[in-house]
């Protein structure tokens, strides 16, 4: 019996041992990409799934990631979060126990990057996330873990900021955020931010996620804040704009993040997304120099629409951005497929250390701080939709076109 | 703060609308074949898609596709439901919970079905209905009701009168109470319960795909939607007692009410644990629903 309950314990040990991940001898890069290919994030998911084939294809095209001499292809391993940040774990312990992949590009939410990290910590297998941007992931410090789209507190402010130098000034704004890692995250950036700027918030709400807001809407209605700010995600984002304008109210200034700037939102709304302000980090038009793989964001752009239809969104160019990373690390330390932990670990100083203009700007990881391992390269933008195009409207030195406020009355349209 | 109850009560009322048309069929189709249906949300669903795209290519407005779409998916539930039935009328094993299994899957296929079909985006239907609102304030009250959420409500209504008739006045509705109570001793009185089954599955898979429509002019469509709606059927169901369908509208009504009202006057992110709390609490006290009346 008593060497029953030892072996049970020793089962159990094992179990939370972690597997020792060797290298394998291959002549390619076999890359992990673990994101939300379905349940309720599905849409981002396979947002971040475009921006990582993208940067896959290119790579490939070009003969592969040139090492000392020699050209090593990539090859991707995708596994579905399916929107659960559990799942999300598990997927990752499969990609780097069974298909011993060389790194990680991780996935699109923050939930779920925030399950994923401390499992890529324990085998000590890098990874850059895309997409994510709650600031809680680089609070915890992961080691492993890096992102280049820079936390919402960084971004959140500049919008706030914008929009209090409209004229006349917005006074007050209701602020509500859906209630998951990045959208919470958001709603309180924007307070932090609406605070700092004195703009006097009359509601500040997080809601469950996915739900019909419209009861709430019509609350914040009866208080006439001069804008409202609102935190979630695609489906959210249209909802919240139908809602609006089926109680008949129209703000002076309307902001949502930066799941507006897709071309997917713009045609589900229509003209009713017209003059909706984002908070972004990238656009098709960014002024940008680089001389890997894209040379511009334009070109970026351009190369999108023709794989996909689409242009391409500040999600998905991070993506590709993150494989950028990837690329120029490796480069640095002469790092070949089937690495062991040695070379990993001198991966993740590389990460490090690089500085490197890409399509999408300048990609440099925080080694210190609250934003330990977010980009902190990049500078982040206000933009409106105008006419069905994204345009940037602050901050001053990357204006675009003037900002269209107050809004236009949703019947009047 | 007081000054907000009418429109909270507008608008709970209206949601519940909205969980009238859910659930109404989903209760219609427990009763009679004793199944838990967990692909409700995905007919919604594919109904929703229906009517996009259809409106996609004439330009019409997706309520004048209602009908089409109702005859076009009562066709897909009436061939589907023998599957159901075969499934449910086995000896071996425990067929209801076969039942739940296969429903189950059906609904996961389906989900996996309309993302490749249909894409990744989420989408949005355009109506006439969806520009405009009733404003209460000439009438000294601080209540919009927007014009779509009021037609739905209407929807609803009509659908839950129809079904009552369908019921209680047809011989139709005769077999189908028979066959909910006793099937056996329905198949003895003359009820054919295959055939009866796959009308009533296929009226309940119509409905949805209807209710699809609507909820894609009032809110948003998307390949994942279904997943939520599953959810809220299966809750309202519940709470009116499994297989009443004169509890659903009270049921509907009271769950729009209550998140509608702890929205605005209590704290929004506990607005679902309010509305699983009351579950529960009448659970207790009821187990057999609102009115003690379900299976």
């Amino acid at each position: 019996m008593k060497f029953g309950f030892v072996r049970v314990l020793l089962l159990i040990a094992a179990l939370f041992v972690a597997i020792p991940v060797h290298a394998e001898q291959r002549n390619f890069f076999k890359i992990g990409v673990i994101t939300e290919l379905s349940g309720d994030l599905v849409t981002g998911g396979n947002i971040t799934k475009r921006g990582y084939d993208l940067w896959a294809q290119e790579v490939n095209a070009k003969g592969g990631i040139e090492i000392q001499g020699k050209k090593y292809p990539v090859k991707l391993v995708y596994a579905d979060a399916q929107s659960n940040p559990a799942a999300g774990a598990a997927a990752a312990e499969r990609l780097i126990t069974q298909e011993k992949v060389d790194f990680i590009l991780g996935p699109y939410s923050s939930g779920v990057t925030l399950a994923v990290a401390p499992v890529v910590d324990k085998y000590k297998i890098p990874m850059i996330t895309g997409s994510a941007e709650s600031p809680l992931i680089w609070k915890n410090k992961f080691k492993y873990t890096f992102g280049t789209i820079p936390p919402i507190n960084f971004t959140g402010a500049t919008s706030i900021k914008t929009l209090t130098e409209l004229k006349p000034a917005p006074k007050t704004i209701a602020i509500i955020g859906s209630n998951d890692a990045f959208s919470k995250a958001t709603a309180e950036s924007y307070k932090a931010a609406a605070e700092k700027a004195k703009l006097k918030i009359v509601k500040f709400s997080i809601v469950p996620s996915g739900q019909d807001m419209t009861p709430l809407l019509s609350a914040v209605r009866s208080m006439k804040p001069d804008v409202i700010a609102f935190g979630g995600h695609d489906e959210e984002h249209v909802k919240f704009v139908k809602a609006l304008k089926q109680i008949g109210y129209t703000p002076k200034a309307l902001l949502m993040h930066c799941g507006i700037t897709d071309k997917a939102f713009i045609d589900a709304v229509g003209k009713d997304g017209d003059q909706i302000f984002g908070t972004t980090c990238w656009t098709g038009t960014a002024k940008t120099k680089s001389k890997v793989l894209w040379p511009n964001a334009a070109a970026y752009a351009a190369a999108s629409q023709k794989a996909f239809n689409n242009p391409g969104d500040y999600t998905q160019g991070g993506c590709s951005a993150a494989g950028i990373a990837f690329q120029t690390a490796l480069q640095k330390i002469g790092a070949k497929p089937g690495m062991d932990e040695a070379t990993r670990t001198k991966l993740i100083q590389a990460l490090e250390q690089i500085d490197v203009q890409t399509f999408y700007g300048r990609v440099k990881f925080a080694t210190s701080g609250e934003f330990y391992h977010a980009n902190v390269g990049l500078d982040p933008l206000t933009i409106q939709i105008q006419g069905g195009h994204v345009k940037t409207v602050g901050p001053k030195a990357s204006v675009e076109a003037a900002a269209i406020y107050p809004m236009k009355e949703w019947k009047s349209r | 703060m007081m000054e907000l109850l009418p429109q909270a009560l507008t608008d709970g009322i209206l949601l519940g609308g909205i969980y009238i048309t859910i659930a109404i069929a989903f209760s219609l189709t427990y009763g009679v074949m004793h199944v838990i249906d967990f692909a409700v949300g995905e007919w919604i669903m594919f109904g929703a898609f229906t009517g996009y795209y259809l409106n996609k290519w004439t330009g019409l407005d997706p309520f004048l596709f209602l009908p089409v779409i109702f005859v076009l998916y009562f066709g897909v539930g009436y061939l589907i439901q023998p599957v159901i039935h075969r499934v449910l009328s086995g000896t071996k094993g425990n067929p209801f919970l076969m039942g739940l299994v296969f429903t189950f899957g059906l609904a996961i296929m389906f989900r996996g079905l309309a993302l490749t079909a249909f894409g990744f985006y989420s989408n949005s239907i355009p109506s006439a209905f969806s520009e405009g609102s009733f404003d209460l304030e000439p009438l000294g009250l601080t209540v919009t009701i927007p014009t779509v959420r009021l037609v739905g409500l209407a929807y609803a209504l009509a659908i839950t009168l129809i079904l009552h008739y369908l019921l209680k006045k047809t011989n139709f509705g005769l077999g189908v109470r028979a066959l909910a109570q006793h099937k056996d001793a329905a198949g003895l009185m003359g009820v054919n319960s295959k055939r009866t089954g796959s009308y009533v599955y296929g009226i309940y898979v119509g409905i949805s795909a209807m209710t699809g429509v609507l909820l894609g002019c009032i809110l948003s469509i998307g390949a994942q939607m279904g997943n939520e709606y599953t959810i809220f059927a299966f809750f309202v169901v519940v709470l009116a007692g499994m297989g009443y369908l004169a509890g659903v509208p009270w049921a509907a009504l009271l769950l729009g009410l209550v998140q509608s009202i702890f929205m605005i006057y209590f704290n929004p992110s506990h607005t679902l644990l309010a509305v699983f709390a009351i579950l529960y609490i009448i659970l207790l006290i009821s187990p057999r629903g609102l009115f003690g009346k379900g299976v």
